[in-house]
């Protein structure tokens, strides 16, 4: 099914690193307003699958369109469409936030006084006021995330790709992050989301893609998928396809 | 204080950190294996240096007439070729003779050194006179590596029985001329004490009363020259390591760095390409570079001069400022290699493990500019960071030629763009970018597509490469007549290799090398530019930049083929049909395919300034330059070789046949083959050219022959 305006469209994604394949026939389907989860045990291909639909790195076969663009045939235009996210990027430590966001927002190429009015906005939003002129090296993780939040949501990007992103946050930071997210959704973006916490897929997902051995196992919204798993909550059924794996992930 | 705590944690960091074998290889491996071998060949070069200078006699120009046994103890010695009036001017050789040239006046302020003060190192002890200056300029000529000037009075003096003047003149900047100065010496001293013993012995006199010569010596070279002397065997070295340092780390920073900060990742998902990240972060550790080696030079002008003899000058700006400039490729050169190489690092200290063997690659070699024995030559031209190196401690020297500062900025520049391509080439390999494990190997691999067509990195490499085999196969080959060297200096050294790498790198034979059928109206073309365009560049060009006489004396041989008059079929052979075919398809086949993906014109500027670096010739660099020009405009406007083949032919050939019939060249109002043509022809010539230009500009290029067209073989 494709993916009306400003969704992200991905078909038989493949990427193989020298002998070993990470990512077999993938593709995936994210709507404006939607919130699509993608999970799977660790070295399953979520990263590598990510990082292509980002453009970060090109599949050695399949394509990604991201509101009708090639990532990798128009690579800057689809980019400029995008923002990605992930639980171990960090920030430049000898920068501020506000130093960080006025950088990104020139690679963006946004006109200044439109930068400076957004960034204000984000600031509010995101609750960044106290230590948005800190180094980014002083704050703590949960501070971290929502300047990287910010960044990630700075040129109003009508796709969001976000890797766990509450990754080794505390509650209170990561309940923060959630409920940024399902703003984003609520304005109409497409969110694809990967995380291992099956609370958080569960209460944020419309539907969910399971993805093993580099291929996606099963998909759907969450009654779907335990109904054809036959499980009673998405971590038995998690377990149901991914099995010893996941176990000893 | 819990001793065996402190015993365990001891012993878990050695056995973790000697299980990582970079630690391993750079603790143990390095002063193990690498400081012996580069003290080994440091050794092996000095040695090697020395003993050419041994096995060489020395040559000594003697001015005026010596005793009978001085001449004779000269003649003994088996390390000497003695040359009467050697590089003597006019001027010196009648006045010397006459009286006109007195020790008295070049020796007004003298203390003789010889017999007395032998040893004590070079001593102001003869003011600047006309002998000196000639003897001065005698050495620096290089065709005599000493000169002992006997004055009006020597003979005289000791015919009675006096102590005999003698100068001697020598350059201890040079080692050869130091050689000859001991071998003079020493020979002068077996003179004195033949003269001495047989003078006691006729007059039966105790020891120590009678004189034999007075020689007194002079060095030739300039305090200045001395100053550089000592500031040329240290400061360069000195200079390039400690700014090659500072972009080193931000080498690292930038790259590994930002790797293990997980911050480039992020910068991969912003709407930019990986050519602007890696030209950003080039330009960075560039400027950290030429910021620390301004740093470095400051600092070291400041310092050195305290370290210098109070009669030495310091360093002079002029220096300092032609330092900086020469050094600045090889600023461009490392910045580029070790961003490359450090990318592969996956965080700081791997980066740092990496990088310590790059560093001392490009440092160790440096220091032979300390050694007293190498110098910049046509070979060491060639070399890289020696090459600079040799060339800083030149201009301190002031004995760089303008030929060789040609030849070693350009081979530095050559480096540059290549370690330059290198680092966008690695920068492309998105694998390393994100810090995925990723094998140095993988920089090699030939993943492309068949049938592609170069990119701009594989051409510049080429080219680097082949301008290197060609300048030391011609180096190597000086044995050979000059049409075999030319033969084979251009199918071994171009046909050969660009064959080569169109097959190895399976490009696309046709694209690659533009071996299309060409339209009639190119080839029309390319026979009126083939034979009105020497016309323009020797002309015009000749008018405006005239060679010095030498090169035009060389060019003249060169052309002709040797001394000995040669068939027209074989002039035309090696000049005119080799080159034509040999280097189109080198520069206009597989170097403009290349250059190609910069666009049209883009690809013809550069790949004519290629032809024209080719020739290796600051004086031939604007003519060739406009030659390629021509022939880069025929290429793109006929995507075809062959009409380049043919004006390329055309131009050599009748080039050729001027040298070798001079009555053609009179014909032309001529002074011979290298004379100045009158301006009438040139007028014609050069009309004829720009009419042949224009009707070419108005062809079409085929529809195939774009950038990169087809499959291309990687997205450099």
């Amino acid at each position: 099914m494709p993916a009306a305006t400003g969704g992200l469209e991905a078909t038989a994604l493949g990427k193989r690193f020298a002998a070993v394949t990470a990512v077999d026939d993938v593709s995936l389907v994210v709507r404006p307003g939607e919130i699509v989860g993608l999970l799977g045990p660790n070295g399953a291909g979520k990263t590598t699958t990510l990082r292509m639909l980002a453009g970060i790195l090109s599949p050695d076969r399949g394509r990604v369109v991201i509101d009708g663009l090639d990532v990798h045939v128009d690579p800057i235009a689809a980019k400029r469409r995008l923002g990605f996210l992930s639980g171990d990027t960090q920030l430049y430590q000898r920068l501020s936030p506000r130093e960080m966001l006025r950088y990104f927002a020139q690679l963006y190429e946004l006109e200044p006084a439109q930068a400076d009015r957004r960034i204000a906005t984000l600031i509010a939003e995101l609750d960044i006021g106290s230590f948005a002129d800190r180094p980014c090296g002083t704050l703590s993780s949960g501070q971290k995330q929502r300047a990287n939040l910010a960044r990630a949501f700075l040129h109003e990007p009508q796709l969001l790709i976000l890797d766990e992103p509450t990754n080794a946050l505390d509650v209170v930071s990561g309940q923060f992050i959630v409920q940024a997210i399902r703003r984003a959704r609520d304005a109409g973006r497409a969110v694809l989301l990967s995380t291992h916490i099956m609370g958080e897929a569960e209460y944020l997902c419309d539907r969910i893609s399971l993805i093993h051995r580099g291929r996606i196992v099963d998909s759907g919204p969450l009654e779907t998928l335990l109904q054809r798993s036959g499980q009673g909550n998405l971590t038995d059924a998690f377990l149901h396809y991914a099995g010893a794996d996941a176990g000893a992930a | 204080m819990r001793y065996s705590i402190v015993r365990t944690i001891l012993f878990k960091e050695l056995r973790e950190t000697l299980r990582d074998r970079r630690t391993l290889l750079m603790t143990v491996g390095l002063p193990v294996l690498l400081y012996p071998l580069v003290i080994l060949a440091f050794t092996r070069i000095a040695e090697s240096g020395e003993d050419a200078i041994a096995a060489d006699k020395s040559v000594v120009a003697v001015w005026g007439a010596l005793p009978a046994p001085v001449a004779a103890a000269l003649a003994d010695s088996k390390d000497l070729t003695l040359q009467p009036w050697g590089e003597a001017p006019e001027d010196l050789r009648a006045g010397l003779p006459s009286g006109r040239y007195s020790r008295r006046d070049a020796t007004e302020r003298a203390a003789p050194l010889l017999g007395r003060g032998r040893g004590t190192g070079p001593r102001e002890v003869e003011p600047e006179n006309a002998v000196l200056l000639a003897a001065r300029a005698a050495v620096a000529s290089r065709r005599v590596q000493s000169v002992i000037v006997a004055w009006p009075d020597t003979v005289q003096e000791y015919e009675r029985g006096d102590a005999a003047p003698l100068s001697v003149y020598y350059d201890s900047v040079r080692r050869e001329s130091a050689v000859a100065h001991e071998r003079v010496s020493a020979a002068l001293d077996d003179a004195r004490q033949r003269i001495v013993v047989e003078r006691q012995r006729a007059r039966d006199l105790p020891n120590g009363f009678a004189q034999g010569l007075d020689v007194r010596t002079r060095n030739t070279s300039t305090a200045e020259r001395r100053s550089g002397q000592l500031l040329g065997s240290i400061l360069p070295y000195i200079l390039l390591t400690l700014s090659v340092l500072g972009g080193m780390y931000a080498a690292i920073d930038l790259t590994a760095g930002e790797k293990e900060r997980g911050t480039m990742q992020t910068l991969l998902c912003a709407p930019i390409t990986s050519a602007e990240i890696v030209l950003a972060k080039f330009l960075t550790v560039w400027l950290l570079s030429l910021l620390s080696l301004v740093a470095n030079l400051a600092s070291l002008s400041m310092t050195v001069s305290r370290l210098l003899p109070a009669d030495l000058p310091g360093v002079g700006v002029t220096n300092l400022v032609l330092a900086l400039a020469v050094l600045l490729p090889v600023t461009l050169t490392t910045s580029a290699l070790f961003l490359a190489c450090a990318s592969f690092a996956r965080d700081f200290r791997d980066g740092q493990t990496m990088l310590t063997p790059v560093y001392m690659a490009v440092a160790l070699p440096a220091g032979v500019v300390g050694l007293p024995t190498i110098e910049l030559n046509a070979w060491t031209a060639f070399v890289p960071i020696v090459n600079v190196t040799l060339l800083v401690k030149a201009l301190f020297l002031r004995e760089a030629s303008s030929e060789l500062i040609f030849l070693t900025l350009l081979s530095a520049c050559l480096y540059a763009a290549v370690a330059m391509a290198g680092a966008v080439h690695v920068f492309h390999r998105e694998t390393v970018l994100v810090g995925e494990k990723t094998s140095l190997r993988t920089v090699f691999e030939r993943d492309g597509v068949r049938g592609g067509t170069p990119n701009v990195g594989f051409a510049l490499t080429a080219f680097a490469v082949l301008l290197v085999v060609q300048f030391y196969g011609g180096l190597s080959l000086r044995t050979l007549s000059i049409p075999w060297l030319l033969v084979t200096l251009q199918y071994g050294g171009f046909l050969l290799p660009t064959l080569g790498m169109v097959a190895l790198f399976a490009f696309d034979w046709r694209k690659t090398l533009a071996l299309r059928r060409p339209p009639v109206v190119a080839v029309a073309m390319a026979v009126l530019l083939g034979l009105t365009a020497w016309m323009f560049a020797g002309g015009v060009v000749g008018r405006l930049l005239p060679p010095p006489e030498s090169l035009t004396r060389a060019m003249e041989r060169f052309i002709q083929l040797g001394d000995a008059p040669m068939p027209l079929w074989v002039v035309w052979f090696v000049l005119g049909v080799t080159p034509g075919i040999c280097e189109e398809l080198f520069f206009r086949g597989l170097v403009f395919s290349g250059l190609r993906r910069l666009g049209a014109g883009p690809a013809v500027v550069a790949s004519a300034l290629l032809f024209a670096l080719a020739h290796a010739s600051i004086y031939r660099l604007m003519p060739t330059f406009i030659l390629g020009l021509v022939l880069g405009t025929l290429r793109w406007r006929s995507g075809s070789v062959l009409p380049g083949m043919v004006m390329h032919a055309l131009n050599n050939g009748l080039i050729g046949t001027l040298a070798q019939r001079p009555a053609l060249a009179y014909w032309f109002g001529m002074q011979g083959a290298s004379g100045a043509l009158p301006i009438g022809p040139v007028l014609v010539g050069t009309v004829v050219m720009l009419m042949a230009l224009g009707v070419l500009t108005r062809l079409t290029s085929p529809a195939d022959d774009g950038p990169g067209d087809g499959a291309s073989r990687s997205r450099g």
